[in-house]
């Protein structure tokens, strides 16, 4: 495999990722998640019998049910003190378009 | 009295008989704080409450009233798990200015206990590192040789415990991050099973590897604070119900009989010789009080890393989405929508953590979930089972808890894959969701501390605690200090 990841595709998952990177950062990405990728490549080549499952977490239970009762929470105010903008009752974004 | 060379567990003895307060026991480790940090740089944020706190504590037992049972004990806490009230930033610009408007449970726990946070500490940005030199607020210093790092990323709560700025520091353990600092500043730190602990208010990295544990002089004093952390918790659905013992009650227990596996790919290509004369010299120790050992293999090893770097990343992806300028204080100027969220996690991330969650969203992106996600999930599997297997023969892995002693602040810099490799020994844990500690086993030539890896069943920290107990109740490793930071001179 390559060391270096195509331009196109670092600018892609940069897009994806919602991460403004600079020509410079592109070009040094793509170079640091090829070299990562290179070495991740060897999990390609590790052979495993066919009915190996995934495991995708190290407690495998079953959902975790609990009774549908109302409890207090964190109130509104004190989370919307930690909001760039709000007001007051919303948080506040730019214009969409 | 001589603060300076008592452990959590005798702090609590003291203060509970009065020979000393708890006012003058905060006092001491701030003062503490006050000459150290500067040097060192552990410590992101001070509480101003924590002498408040002790006086209520005092004034309480001095009215006969009952106390908790860490009454008067200062903690300090890493800076990814939230404390109310007081700046949780996870080491980042992102949330430079986030006050949570609650605790964590381990916090809520250890303040009921009548424990008190004295402080937060340093990290590497949102836990992504090893070494405490990818965080917004500078990098931390090792106080065995201030041109070394502490390991990371709790590297902040190893150096405060080894420069005897709090007897106890709260890490987190994503892929090591409890044990390679603990290993590099010579104290010892526990990773429980995933789920003993819970993780609610614990700013996330990667969900299905994250735990929280006890970083400490002793094992006694790790068992003592596990005992107050542990157990479900209705807030953290993955937290076990399992019944938490008292963990301090089975550390006298003799090693007899208790059989411990020598994880062969542990000692290969890449370890320091002086590290692995000295695990071996461990090893004899642990013979010499009754343990049995063999040689044991866990087949998968050289793929941990490789998997733990498509596993972490891509959870980290998902849990970092959540910082996207509306929510968390941090926003980068911006005039519509999209720009804001491009602007915002360009300026308020750093470039490890964009690396990463650049790589986590390749490796999920369309294309490639199979070839990367699904199979490293599947080797995954084959970690655990290696894992199932040697437990089938014996009670307890050993090993290195690191390939090196600590490496010098810059020497990885350039080269992120030479730093993943710092954590070889490490990742499998998390992987399979075992618990594991290292404990400190002996000092280099060049005078820095050397940590051994002790790993157990699912839910069975109680025989590490009492083999590292055991370790340390016939050497010295545990109470030797950095020269540097010998406590206040006489």
């Amino acid at each position: 495999m390559s060391e270096f990841i195509d331009r196109a595709v670092v600018e892609q998952v940069a897009r994806l990722a919602r991460i403004h990177l600079s020509e410079q950062q592109l070009d040094a990405s793509s170079k640091q998640l090829g070299e990562i990728l290179n070495y991740v490549g060897q999990l390609e080549r590790v052979t495993l019998p066919d009915d190996v499952e995934p495991f995708f977490g190290a407690i495998e239970s079953v959902n975790a049910i609990r009774a549908d009762e109302v409890n207090s929470s964190v109130d509104r105010d004190s989370i919307l003190s930690n909001a760039p903008d709000s007001d007051g009752e919303f948080y506040s974004v730019p214009p969409v378009f | 009295m001589e603060i300076s060379n008592l452990g959590a567990s005798e702090l609590v003895s003291h203060l509970s008989a009065g020979h000393l307060t708890a006012v003058d026991c905060i006092q001491y480790f701030l003062q503490r704080i006050e000459q150290t940090n500067q040097s060192l740089n552990a410590f992101v944020n001070i509480s101003d409450t924590a002498l408040q706190r002790a006086r209520e504590i005092d004034a309480r037992r001095a009215s006969g009233k009952p106390v908790g049972p860490l009454a008067g004990l200062p903690i300090a806490v890493k800076d990814g798990i939230c404390t109310s009230g007081l700046k949780t930033t996870a080491g980042s610009k992102m949330l430079e200015q986030f006050v949570p408007p609650y605790d964590a449970t381990i916090v809520r726990r250890l303040i009921d206990a009548d424990g008190i946070v004295i402080g937060k500490t340093n990290m590497d940005e949102f836990a992504m590192g090893s070494s405490t030199e990818h965080s917004h607020f500078g990098a931390v210093k090792n106080p065995w040789s201030l041109d070394r790092v502490p390991g990371g990323s709790s590297g902040g709560s190893a150096a405060c415990v080894a420069a005897d700025m709090s007897p106890v520091a709260i890490g987190s353990d994503t892929g090591g991050s409890i044990r390679q600092p603990a290993s590099f500043c010579g104290i010892t730190g526990l990773k429980p099973t995933y789920g003993r602990v819970s993780r609610y208010g614990l700013i996330a990295f990667a969900s299905s590897l994250d735990q929280i544990g006890p970083m400490t002089r002793t094992a006694k004093d790790s068992a003592l604070i596990l005992s107050v952390i542990a157990g479900h918790d209705v807030k953290d659905s993955t937290s076990a119900k399992n019944d938490v013992p008292d963990f301090t009650r089975s550390l006298e227990k003799p090693l007899t009989g208790v059989r411990i596996g020598i994880c062969r790919e542990h000692f290969d290509e890449g370890l320091d010789p002086e590290v692995e004369s000295c695990v071996r010299e461990a090893t004899k120790v642990l013979e010499s009080l009754g343990a049995a050992t063999c040689e044991i293999h866990l087949p998968h090893t050289p793929y941990a890393v490789a998997t733990y770097y498509v596993v972490a990343p891509c959870e980290a992806s998902s849990n970092l989405a959540r910082y996207d300028g509306v929510r968390y204080t941090y926003r980068a100027a911006a005039t519509d929508l999209e720009q804001m969220y491009c602007q915002t996690r360009a300026a308020g991330f750093g470039d490890e953590v964009k690396q990463r969650i650049m790589l986590g969203t390749y490796a999920l992106s369309s294309g490639y979930y199979d070839a990367f996600y699904l199979k490293a999930s599947r080797v995954r599997r084959m970690i655990k089972h290696d894992y199932d297997q040697a437990f089938g023969e014996v009670d307890l892995i050993l090993g290195p808890t690191s390939p090196t002693t600590a490496f010098s602040i810059g020497e990885h810099s350039h080269n992120p894959l030479a730093m993943y490799l710092a954590d070889i020994y490490t990742v499998s844990a998390n992987l399979a969701g075992v618990p594991a500690i290292s404990i400190p086993a002996g000092i280099s030539a060049s005078g820095l501390p050397i940590g051994l890896q002790l790993q157990a069943r699912s839910f069975d920290e109680g025989a590490l605690l009492q083999a590292a107990h055991q370790f340390q109740s016939v050497t010295g490793w545990h109470a030797t200090k950095p020269p540097l930071y010998q406590g206040p001179q006489t």
